[in-house]
């Protein structure tokens, strides 16, 4: 039996099987599907419905939040449980939806666009997911102990932390939650990491990989560096609470600003990690609706870069309040930082410059962007210098400015991705008309909620606070920022009805309902197992365009 | 909607005028800010506003743009232009800073402040440019167990000084982290244990001012604020004369002297 005479014997399968027909049994359905999938594209849905899911949640934290303080001195909710529902609803938000979502489209998109079958290592990618699954339930399963959630923030400074100033269940399972979602982050980053480095179809060299999965692996990268230091200062606080160590325990020679220390070292990170991939979204819905290539390609791939670097050097601007840091060095980074974002805004006005503008409601979304991210970043601007962050740190000025970046940022962006990719992922578009609706709701109800909080801040309004006097001058500003979140809830509804009207008997999308140029627009719409039947040649970052518009091939990069 | 207005158009920028000598450098940061960050910020949304008008798709366009990708002119001026506004602003805000840290030898009064869960204390260590022996320290409390309602700043803690001099306030805190504001200020510096922060402040007017905790410190963390009562000079000495040596107020009046002050935190 040599391998010469086992040759004719292969000849007898066809070569043209496709991978789809050897794939054994039934395709499964349902829940099924859900549970057992290692499919990207399952998996990333899995992540976006299920973070779309606690984003309902901790947006309803949030209407309770606003219901509380919608007049001076009111008693809604007790102080204890006010303070249980801003924590999970901050941590919901940022730890299971903003990161998640974008892991989701991570998932999704980023295969897709680099045109490969798959995730470098699809069980891994399940195991994320149903770490993320778990660590999000975990979190908000203190809700149902006898002594409430997790009730000292997002952040959760030591000491308060310590088990004599917070017993209870509900901060073991806020530590325990929070690990196991940094955990299912770190897997991800190496899956998406790996994917993009060892799975990209011949012709897909680096320079030509779309902004969003360059964002993506930049992002992946900060995850990386960032997410074990978290991991480990939950273990340490862990340990703190159970174990009788003193790693933040004052009384003992513990140090309560190393805390603040590991937190922010991951924390600054993690607040790139949760808009960089969002800047990648809004960048493809720029391009594609603007029916132009990305302005200054290069240079967005270096700006994300920069602020990818930059962004592991600012983490005591969270600090600059303590005492304990060395002030103009991290001023000077947090400073540096706005140049490279400010090159990104001017790639987007580029990319419009001269285009074709398709104001559909994706689009929409991404110039809203452009407005409630660049009032974020100025208010950025003026809290990377200590003078001012003395006055304005931990008042509703910082509630307001990190409102603008995370939610009229990276969230309007969530939305823009949804509008965009949803043909893609469901082969229906969702309607135009009550997306416009949406956006209308939405944008307004948003301005209307934090705008006013700016002001707030500066007349010395503290964040965190259940209830407040009715003769500092608040209550106005309260009211008309309470109006707004309730729009804001309001417009929620109307996407909701969106999906369900678009998934029931929405108009078919095609394989490539906007024109768009990258890859994903090449399968169908869903694609189908392994994604793509056939690949056009790779020879841009746009090849879908340079395939559909041959005529434009010799005029891109002039 | 006056209110919001006025505030919004005040000369400040819709930040409140402060009481002390850092004043002058926080207007001008404010005012440095604004120079740059206002015309930015409208040229930006002006393009974006040109850009959705003038190139939205209408009919009788051409569908299909010319396709281009890179200017490099525009592209190097939108880099180097941030930049340099960038390292003027840091130029300003580092000898704002400098000025605005500096720690005095002398001050002319001295106070320990210790925030606990949840309340503050208020040791006076230096009257007039005079070291109080152990003996003669007067001290201030006030906790939540007295506040009736968030509403009454009658029942807070005072934290009296005076006007037009150096202030030095020693920063402690009993439990967990705290954070000591005065919003009129425009200053706040957190409490944290092994941190040792002393602060210098110059107040600049005299009257009533409210004080807060801005660190989330648990459960009563709104009802931990304090009145802070800055009075000329002479006033303060004759006030500082009138207060019993070893005293302890409990905010304002007289502590029943069957409880221990410790009761409230450990002490230092």
């Amino acid at each position: 039996m040599t391998i010469i005479e086992e040759r004719p014997e292969r000849q007898e399968h066809p070569v043209e099987r496709r991978l789809a027909e050897i794939v054994p049994g039934p395709e499964p359905h349902g829940f099924v599907k859900y549970a057992t999938s290692t499919d990207h594209k399952q998996i990333g849905v899995n992540y976006m419905v299920t973070s779309f899911l606690f984003f309902l949640f901790a947006g309803a934290l949030a209407m309770v939040i606003r219901t509380q303080l919608i007049v001076p001195n009111n008693h809604v909710v007790s102080l204890d449980v006010y303070n249980q529902i801003f924590t999970i609803h901050g941590t919901v938000m940022i730890f299971v939806f903003l990161g998640p979502f974008a892991f989701g489209l991570a998932n999704y998109i980023v295969p897709l666009q680099i045109g490969a079958p798959d995730m470098a290592f699809p069980r891994f990618n399940a195991f994320s997911y149903w770490l993320y699954l778990g660590g999000g339930l975990t979190l908000v399963s203190g809700f149902l102990t006898s002594s409430g959630a997790a009730n000292f923030g997002w952040f959760g400074y030591a000491p308060l932390t310590e088990a004599v100033h917070s017993p209870g269940a509900g901060a073991d399972l806020w530590i325990i939650g929070v690990g196991l979602t940094g955990f299912s982050g770190i897997f991800t980053a190496i899956n998406v990491v790996t994917t993009i480095f060892m799975l990209r179809a011949p012709g897909m060299v680096m320079f030509r990989m779309p902004i969003f999965c360059w964002n993506q692996m930049v992002t992946m990268f900060l995850v990386l560096l960032a997410f074990p230091v978290l991991t480990s200062a939950l273990a340490l606080i862990y340990l703190d609470r159970h174990f009788h160590t003193h790693f933040f325990d004052p009384g003992d020679g513990g140090q309560p600003i190393l805390w603040q220390h590991l937190f922010w070292f991951f924390g600054h990170p993690e607040v790139y990690i949760l808009v960089l991939p969002y800047f990648g979204v809004v960048t493809e819905v720029f391009a594609t609706m603007s029916r132009k290539p990305v302005f200054g390609y290069k240079g967005m791939v270096g700006a994300t870069l920069s602020i990818g670097g930059l962004s592991m050097g600012v983490w005591a601007h969270h600090m600059y309040t303590t005492g304990a840091v060395l002030l103009p060095f991290f001023a000077a980074l947090s400073l540096l930082i706005a140049v490279p974002t400010g090159i990104k805004f001017f790639n987007w006005i580029g990319t419009m410059w001269r285009g074709t503008l398709v104001l559909n409601t994706a689009m929409l979304f991404c110039i809203g962007f452009l407005f409630t991210f660049l009032l974020g970043g100025l208010t950025g601007v003026m809290l990377a210098e200590p003078p001012l962050d003395f006055q304005l740190h931990d008042t509703y000025f910082i509630v307001a400015h990190l409102h603008y970046v995370m939610f009229g940022g990276s969230a309007f962006a969530v939305f823009a991705g949804i509008f965009y990719w949803f043909p893609k992922f469901t082969g229906r578009m969702l309607h135009e008309g009550w997306g416009k609706v949406f956006f209308v709701l939405m944008f307004v109800g948003f301005n209307l909620t934090f705008f006013p909080q700016h002001d707030l801040g500066l007349r010395g309004m503290q964040r965190r606070i259940g209830i407040y006097p009715a003769h500092q001058g608040w209550d106005f500003l309260n009211m008309l920022s309470s109006i707004g979140s309730y729009i804001m809830g309001l417009s929620i509804i109307t996407l909701l009805w969106n999906f369900w009207r678009t998934l029931r008997k929405g108009e078919r999308a095609g394989d490539n309902p906007w024109d768009g140029g990258t890859l994903e627009w090449a399968c169908a719409s869903p694609p189908s197992h392994h994604n793509f039947e056939s690949l056009p040649p790779i020879r841009s970052e746009r090849p879908v365009w340079d395939a559909n518009h041959p005529e434009d091939l010799t005029k891109v990069g002039h | 909607m006056h209110q919001l207005a006025s505030r919004l158009l005040a000369t400040n920028y819709g930040s409140p005028p402060g009481i002390t000598s850092q004043n002058k450098d926080v207007r001008f940061l404010w005012n440095l800010t604004y120079w740059f960050a206002i015309p930015l910020g409208l040229i930006v949304m002006g393009l974006v506003i040109w850009c959705v008008v003038r190139y939205r798709r209408r009919p009788g366009r051409e569908q299909i743009p010319h396709q281009f990708q890179y200017h490099i002119p525009i592209e190097a001026a939108y880099t180097i232009i941030p930049v340099v506004i960038v390292a003027v602003v840091f130029g300003f805000m580092y000898t704002a800073e400098d000025r605005i840290d500096h720690v005095a030898k002398n001050p002319a009064a001295q106070v320990k402040v210790e925030g606990f869960q949840w309340g503050w204390r208020f040791t006076y260590l230096t009257v007039d440019g005079r070291n109080l022996s152990r003996a003669e320290q007067f001290q201030e409390v006030g906790s939540v167990a007295n506040e009736p309602s968030i509403n009454d700043d009658s029942s807070l803690p005072t934290l009296t000084l005076p006007s037009n001099v150096t202030v030095q306030l020693d920063l402690f805190t009993d439990d967990v982290n705290h954070s000591f504001y005065i919003p009129a200020a425009l200053f706040k510096r957190d409490l944290i244990q092994h941190v040792t922060n002393t602060v210098d402040l110059n107040f600049l007017k005299t009257g009533h001012f409210i004080g807060e905790c801005t660190q989330f410190c648990g459960t009563f963390h709104p009802f931990m604020r304090f009145n802070v009562d800055i009075m000329p000079p002479a006033q303060f000495t004759k006030w500082a004369a009138a207060q019993k040596p070893g005293s302890v107020t409990y905010a304002g009046k007289p502590f029943d002297s069957g409880i221990p002050a410790n009761i409230f935190g450990a002490g230092n």
